[in-house]
């Protein structure tokens, strides 16, 4: 009997992942990290709902314009703006009319901050990446999609040229181009350009809102493959959501894929690893530990929770130095690795997992808004409201109209 | 840019048996990714091409057997020369053109060239196995043009300098090297093992070179040729073996079998080898690298010879044996190759036993053809 502990939306999309490869019926763990003294808000001041009036456009106004996009004009400030059409860049292009479209931490983190690490934005920027559309334009040597097709958008377009491209780690590429990651223009507008493999056929059983989830569901895709997970596993995920025991989500993760969820208490990282091991019947350690949520104690907690032997996958993103338990890492023998976005294959496995109905995307949906409501469904995120928010596309009128 | 009055003096294979010297128009960049290169030197593999040859053969690079199998018989297989191709593969040459786009290198640096050039998009390219794009774009494989001639376009990712003490000879190895560093990254050679290697042509000793440059305890080199034996000896294998021929009336599973075991005690290999490279495509020694490789031990099928042949699966089953193919080179292979050969840990220089200028090309060919047991490594000036 394996077990999978998790959190948060990434996270249960990692434990979802995780469940959905192990035939025999296991089930996921979900552990929340309690506030400690150590933890900062991650969210500045400013996202109080009620305190603005929201970035809006008319719908008269919006069905004039030819590419209506949702833009970043600078730190703590969005718009919109018509902007041109884009071209295609190459005959193996293909342009999308983006259809829904996902919003990410990081995107929330442009807007409040302006930047992330050395990313920062310096011009106007289009948010934006998890998204879904129709293709409504292909260059002279696409063969793999069609004008009407239904598509999966994966946002990173890698060099192709570079040592790490070459090798299969393009999600690696020192060029990458990635979509609202500054100065590269984001999906949140009505039409979208990029390469034909990048773009994934959806199959019809499944929804364009579902197509948008493949962007998430991937970057959970790729850290299992990094962790190596397999039948019979145990995975402990940890997802902490905001400051505060988001008790929703804890939830939703009981009923989605967790076998177990655990609330730790204000204590040691090695009495949290404890904790679970106890309350969730494992006897030597977990095999495997994904971090969905970049918090020390968390990270911690994953360090002393793994079996000698065990693998740790690191995939959130926080603070960028911690303490780290190092002995604790070098004495059990640990596999310590990163995981950063997804690579080859992890969409095709992302669409498989939820076109045979194993992995179930829909649940996580908890708000769809209009395009020109964009501005409140980011405030929402920011303020950690439901799991995922969706924002709709501007429709072509020449694009399939089927969803 | 190109001189107007420049010329592109090339060696085209036209039809069967029917080759000639062309002047083709000087190649232009055809995006900002693009090199030209005035080539410098070419090697052509100087072993056994022809059917009528026994068991063992030296492993002979697909594309050169298709070079000579084009020109002799105007097919391999499927591929059928339907219109004349430049021949040639492995060279290395001088930049004299870069696109605007190009940073790795600048005019005046001299390089090797690596031949083959992907799509970039499929979905062996993405996931890191560019040697099985089924759209590359390889030299002299039809209906791509190869590098005798004059000057050659290529990406520039695909050309990597040759440090400065480094010969436009040995810049034109490092080719052979790069795929024998990639069939010790399909064994996955570590340090300490211990390795047997089928044929002693240049791919079976640069195999042992490279297997002994990572650190292998115990290489062996095997052949039927004693002049091969002799060289492998002396270059990096720690012993060598000639393989005895199967009395008449012996069943030849059962001789290679036998075979097997002599290489083991002569040789002190317990169990068997760790690794074993089979690098002749020969039958006899595909059945003696499977009864010779220990239990859970490693076999590459480097070498190419009949397509079919009687294999001992029983045996790789039970002794789960992890059998792979090996083919060309994957990323890090050339960077590699270069740096074997510049660090002084291959001597490629030693390898080269003819030399032609670029007028007697067809010469060089013949020789090949003629595949003479003192012929290792045939290599052709560029045309100045």
């Amino acid at each position: 009997m394996s077990k999978i502990l998790a959190t948060g939306a990434r996270a249960a999309l990692s434990g979802a992942r995780s469940n959905a490869s192990i035939t025999k019926a296991a089930r996921p763990v979900m552990v929340a990290a309690t506030k400690t003294t150590n933890q900062k808000r991650n969210h500045s001041a400013c996202c109080g709902p009620n305190l603005r009036s929201y970035a809006t456009v008319s719908d008269a106004n919006s069905a004039q314009q030819q590419n209506l996009s949702f833009v970043l004009e600078k730190q703590g400030k969005v718009k919109f703006e018509d902007r041109p059409i884009p071209k295609l860049t190459s005959p193996y292009d293909v342009l999308v009319n983006v259809r829904w479209t996902g919003i990410c931490g990081s995107d929330v983190h442009y807007w409040q901050h302006g930047a992330i690490g050395d990313f920062v934005v310096r011009a106007p920027m289009v948010l934006g990446h998890e998204s879904s559309g129709t293709v409504t334009e292909v260059g002279d040597k696409v063969t793999s999609v069609k004008v009407g097709d239904r598509v999966a958008m994966e946002p990173g377009i890698p060099c192709r040229r570079c040592p790490r491209c070459k090798e299969g780690m393009y999600n690696l590429c020192v060029d990458m181009r990635f979509a609202a990651t500054p100065p590269i223009d984001g999906t949140l507008a009505k039409y979208y350009v990029l390469p034909e493999d990048f773009a994934y056929k959806l199959p019809e059983n499944m929804s364009f809102e579902e197509g948008a989830l493949m962007e998430p569901l991937s970057v959970g895709v790729h850290i299992n493959k990094q962790a190596g997970t397999k039948n019979g596993s145990t995975v402990v995920i940890f997802g902490a959501g905001p400051v505060d025991i988001n008790q929703e989500r804890l939830d939703f993760a009981k009923k989605y894929a967790a076998t177990h969820t655990i609330v730790s208490k204000k204590q040691s990282a090695a009495e949290t690893a404890a904790q679970i091991i106890k309350e969730c019947e494992i006897v030597e350690g977990a095999d495997i530990v994904m971090d969905a949520t970049g918090a020390e104690p968390c990270i911690q907690a994953g360090i002393h929770v793994l079996r000698a032997g065990g693998t740790y996958v690191q995939g959130g993103m926080g603070k960028p130095d911690i303490m780290f338990p190092i002995g604790a890492a070098g004495a059990k023998e640990l596999n310590i690795k990163g995981s950063f976005r997804y690579n080859a294959h992890d969409y095709e496995t992302a669409i498989g997992l939820v076109t045979s109905g194993r992995v179930n995307v829909k649940e996580l949906v908890s708000k769809k808004v209009k395009f020109t409501d964009a501005e409140e469904a980011f405030e929402d995120v920011a303020a950690s409201r439901g799991i995922k928010i969706l924002i709709e596309g501007v429709p072509d009128q020449r694009a399939s109209a089927s969803a | 840019m190109t001189d107007q009055n420049d010329n592109n003096p090339s060696f085209v294979l036209r039809a069967v048996k029917d080759v000639a010297f062309e002047d083709r128009p000087v190649p232009a960049l055809r995006d900002g990714h693009d090199v030209r290169v005035h080539v410098a030197q070419t090697g052509i593999c100087g072993s056994d091409v022809s059917s009528k040859a026994p068991s063992m053969k030296c492993t002979l690079d697909k594309t050169e057997l298709a070079q000579v199998h084009y020109w002799q018989k105007g097919r391999i297989g499927d591929f059928i020369l339907n219109s004349p191709i430049v021949l040639g593969h492995e060279s290395s040459g001088t930049v004299v053109e870069i696109g605007d786009a190009v940073r790795n290198v600048k005019v005046g640096d001299r390089v090797a060239i690596e031949p083959g050039v992907p799509c970039r998009r499929c979905n062996h390219c993405r996931e890191g196995a560019y040697n099985l794009c089924p759209d590359t774009i390889f030299a002299a494989t039809p209906p791509w043009d190869g590098t005798l001639s004059k000057y050659y376009v290529v990406a520039s990712d695909y050309t990597y300098p040759i440090a400065e003490h480094m010969t436009m000879e040995e810049g034109a190895l490092v080719e052979p090297v790069a795929v024998a560093v990639q069939i010790t990254k399909v064994a996955d050679l570590r340090a300490n093992l211990t390795v047997v290697v089928f044929g002693c042509g240049p791919i079976g000793v640069l195999c042992q070179a490279v297997a002994k440059a990572y650190g292998a305890a115990k290489v062996i080199g095997i052949d039927v040729v004693q002049s091969r034996l002799d060289f492998a000896k002396s270059f990096a294998a720690d012993g060598v073996f000639m393989a005895p021929k199967p009395k008449p009336g012996v069943d030849p599973v059962e001789h290679s079998e036998k075979v097997a075991a002599l290489i083991k005690k002569e040789f002190n290999l317990g169990e068997g080898p760790d690794v074993v490279l089979e690098c002749t495509g020969a039958e006899a020694c595909i059945q003696a690298g499977v009864f010779v490789a220990k239990k859970g031990g490693t076999y590459v099928q480097a070498g190419m010879g009949k397509e079919n042949v009687v294999f001992p699966i029983t045996t790789a089953c039970i002794r789960a044996l992890h059998i792979k193919g090996s083919i060309r080179y994957t990323t890090g292979c050339y960077p590699a190759a270069v740096d074997l050969v510049a660090s002084g840990k291959i001597d490629v220089k030693r390898l080269i036993t003819n030399r032609f200028k670029f007028e007697q090309a067809e010469e060089a060919f013949e020789l090949v053809k003629a595949s003479r047991p003192d012929v290792l490594k045939v290599i052709i000036e560029g045309a100045v």
